[in-house]
């Protein structure tokens, strides 16, 4: 009996210390793939976010106004569309080992109607996103816009679409993004195709498959990125049908020349502290101390890469962290060569002019250091066009050094190239770069570079003319509601939609 | 929590030990019971959080039916000590919350399914006198809850978006149980009760390497029928 006793004594002994000591995780293992080689996934099967049948994706887009208004644009879907997160190996700025993610939107739905079976793959790169979460996969954030436009414009239409996060968003290890470095980001895009080809056959979409055929596109910082790319793929010998960079800063110097002449783009500060940021940490030639290029006040920020943050973009303006709008100083340089102060002065165009104040993010020295660099050894298209538009031949200055690097005048493509964008973008100015490239490409074969300006006159014969009245009447209705600044604020947003569905047709030739 | 649910226990373990060595050689002490639990659940959820999730993602549990199993041992002629405990069930998991997850159904789907190793240590009080064919009885004490073999449903596959792992953490937390006891014989009685225990976990879907997370009180009520044998 006392045995007894004892033994339910120590069982309830047991049972209480098990309970204390046991109170931790009991997980199952989760299988992830060990290599950290280029294009190889973090995990496989990847995670799909979404799953959307053709009528639901309708409905999902019709709730919201913006939705109804894309749904106008690109028409209704006619796939369902499975949307899946993937995270793969690539390579950062400096060429160091990271993880990137992506969006893979995949057409679901019967063969027949062009769903399923083997489809084309686009390969998208999106605009400047300040928000380190952004995700293209989040197709339920209603702040996803780009995510809802790709998927609306190409995957509920048949495409199998491959959009990139971007190295150091997301999920991605990389502490710095690196905007606007060509070599880096085309490597981040062909690494999350790579990956996505592996991904697609173990996914529950594997009725879907690749049928060869690579469109690449992508809008603002992605329209450069998907030029990078389609330069990278062609010089590796890899086969791209076609591609449509759109609203890209393409021309990266003269660009750059143009922003310092004067010419001050809208979220230019956005803009100057990533690409600092970019080129510090791949090349590593900007500065030896931030406060050499940018004003004390935010020079620590730049240097912590402030951009892109978690904190809203708006946060940061109003915390004072980054100028909203003036890059330099209103008081500008004075150096006695009358018309060097002239060209350096506040320009009379207030949308220009808005890129001046006093508290300003960049040095009237850095400035003044870039401009004298510029004046003595000038772009071929900024200021005054050189016949072929050439880069300049030696730059002086670290950031036109960069800049000249990662400039998009370095190529011809081989297989046809639309090049979409309106030409009062205040954003990404169209001439400069659009324009530039274009009279960089002036001798090729006709039809191989096709130039849309969607605020062009449209010619009926076009098969872009309904997209072009579309677009000139989207702008119109801004005018009427919100007067120019309303233009001026959303026209570069504004232009995305029309050149998507743009560069669908395009591919939809081939 | 941990250090008070300490308290309780040993002050369990503490009260066994002590009436223990004054057990009564003349009464049959000891008691094994075999009968039936239905569980029932009060769960609340917070919503399920993580990458991906839309609003309102939650869940709920079906009652179970499962075979009651116990061990008591008289102290003393109105305290006892009972450990009971029932056959592991297969308890299921449902969506709860929007009727669509992107296309994807979700409300009222089974999502997991896991079994739960659940013992409870109880020190109960019998009223009346110990020769009375008909005693109620109240107790308290703590229970375990460890569960294991957690499986989420091909369902809940699709709605989350891919092959997903499941951990709970193992729960320690009070229980009380009320209930009657009509003696048969001298060896051979019945009992009736309903117990209640805390139990809350914190919940971890693992799906290729995104995790969505939440809290779980699973807030059990159980009602016993059952057979005891004193020997």
């Amino acid at each position: 009996m006392l045995r007894l006793v004892s033994g339910l004594c120590s069982l309830g002994m047991a049972v209480s210390v098990m309970g204390l000591a046991g109170c931790g995780s009991d997980t199952d293992a989760v299988t992830a793939g060990t290599s950290t080689d280029r294009g190889s996934l973090v995990y496989n099967p990847p995670l799909r976010v979404a799953s959307l049948t053709a009528p639901d994706f309708q409905a999902q887009l019709a709730a919201q106004a913006a939705g109804q208004s894309l749904l106008a644009i690109a028409g209704a879907p006619t796939c369902g569309v499975d949307i899946y997160h993937i995270e793969y190996n690539t390579v950062g700025g400096a060429g160091e080992k990271t993880t990137s993610s992506a969006a893979l939107m995949v057409p679901t739905g019967g063969a027949a109607a062009g769903c399923s079976g083997p489809r084309p793959i686009v390969l998208y790169a999106h605009g400047t996103q300040t928000d380190k979460t952004a995700d293209l996969a989040d197709i339920q954030n209603p702040s996803n816009a780009e995510g809802a436009l790709i998927a609306a414009v190409f995957a509920a239409h048949g495409y199998i679409v491959v959009a990139s996060n971007y190295a150091g968003y997301a999920m991605s290890s990389l502490p710095y993004h690196p905007f606007l470095n060509g070599d880096q980001q085309s490597k981040d895009m062909i690494d999350a195709l790579t990956a996505s080809r592996t991904a697609l056959p173990s996914t529950p979409s594997s009725a879907t498959s690749d049928n060869g055929k690579l469109f690449i596109s992508g809008y603002s910082q992605g329209g450069y990125v998907a030029m990078a790319t389609h330069k990278a793929l062609q010089a590796a010998g890899v086969a791209v049908t076609a591609s449509a960079p759109m609203s890209g800063p393409y021309a990266l110097e003269a660009f750059g020349d143009a922003i310092f002449y004067g010419s001050v783009d809208i979220g230019s500060t956005v803009f100057g502290a990533m690409v600092t940021s970019s080129y510090q940490h791949s090349y590593g030639n900007l500065y030896t101390q931030p406060t050499q290029v940018f004003e004390a006040a935010y020079a620590p920020n730049i240097a912590a890469d402030i951009l892109p943050s978690a904190t809203p973009i708006a946060t940061l303006f109003a915390d004072k962290k980054l100028p909203q709008t003036a890059l330099f100083n209103s008081t500008t340089p004075v150096t006695g060569n009358a018309q060097l102060d002239a060209a350096l002065a506040v320009p009379a165009n207030p949308v220009f002019a808005l890129g001046f104040g006093t508290s300003n993010l960049i040095t009237n020295d850095y400035r003044l250091s870039y401009v004298l660099d510029a004046v003595n050894n000038p772009d071929g298209a900024v200021p005054t066009p050189q016949v072929g538009v050439p880069p300049a031949a030696a730059p002086g200055n670290t950031l036109r050094q960069d800049l000249k690097t990662n400039d998009m005048r370095s190529w011809t493509p081989a297989r046809p190239m639309l090049l979409c964008g309106g030409d009062q973008d205040p954003t990404v100015f169209f001439s400069v770069n659009t324009g530039t490239m274009q009279a960089f490409w002036a001798a090729l074969p006709a039809g191989l570079v096709t130039v849309l300006d969607v605020n062009a006159t449209p010619n009926p014969a076009s098969p872009f003319a309904p997209l072009q009245v579309g677009f000139q009447t989207t702008i119109a209705g801004l005018l009427a509601s919100g007067g120019q600044e309303a233009v001026v604020e959303n026209y570069h947003t504004t232009v995305a939609p029309f050149c998507t569905v743009a560069a669908r047709g395009f591919f939809s030739q081939f | 929590m941990i250090a008070r649910f300490a308290k309780i226990a040993f002050g369990t373990v503490a009260a066994t030990l002590a009436v223990c060595a004054h057990a009564d050689e003349d009464v049959l002490s000891n008691s094994v019971r075999l009968g039936a639990y239905y569980i029932t659940y009060d769960t609340s959820a917070d919503d399920l959080r993580g990458p991906y999730v839309p609003p309102g993602i939650n869940l709920k549990l079906k009652d179970v039916v499962t075979p009651y199993f116990a061990y008591v041992r008289r102290l003393n002629s109105h305290f006892s000590t009972e450990l009971a405990f029932g056959l592991p069930p297969l308890t299921k998991t449902y969506g709860k919350g929007p009727a669509k997850v992107g296309s994807v159904p979700y409300n009222d789907q089974e999502i997991v399914t896991a079994r739960w190793f659940a013992p409870t240590l109880l020190l109960n009080y019998s009223f009346f006198d110990e020769s009375a064919r008909l005693r109620p009885y109240i107790g308290a004490g703590i229970n375990y809850t460890r569960f294991y073999s957690r499986k989420s449903t091909a369902a809940a596959d699709a709605a989350t978006g891919g092959p997903t792992s499941i951990s709970l953490t193992t729960s320690v937390g009070p229980a009380a149980t009320i209930g009657l006891n009509y003696r048969i014989t001298r060896r051979f009685y019945v009992i009736a009760s309903v117990s209640a225990s805390q139990v809350d976990s914190d919940l971890t879907a693992n799906t290729a390497g995104v995790l969505r997370k939440t809290h779980v009180s699973f807030n059990p009520r159980a009602a016993v029928i059952a057979a005891g044998y004193s020997f």
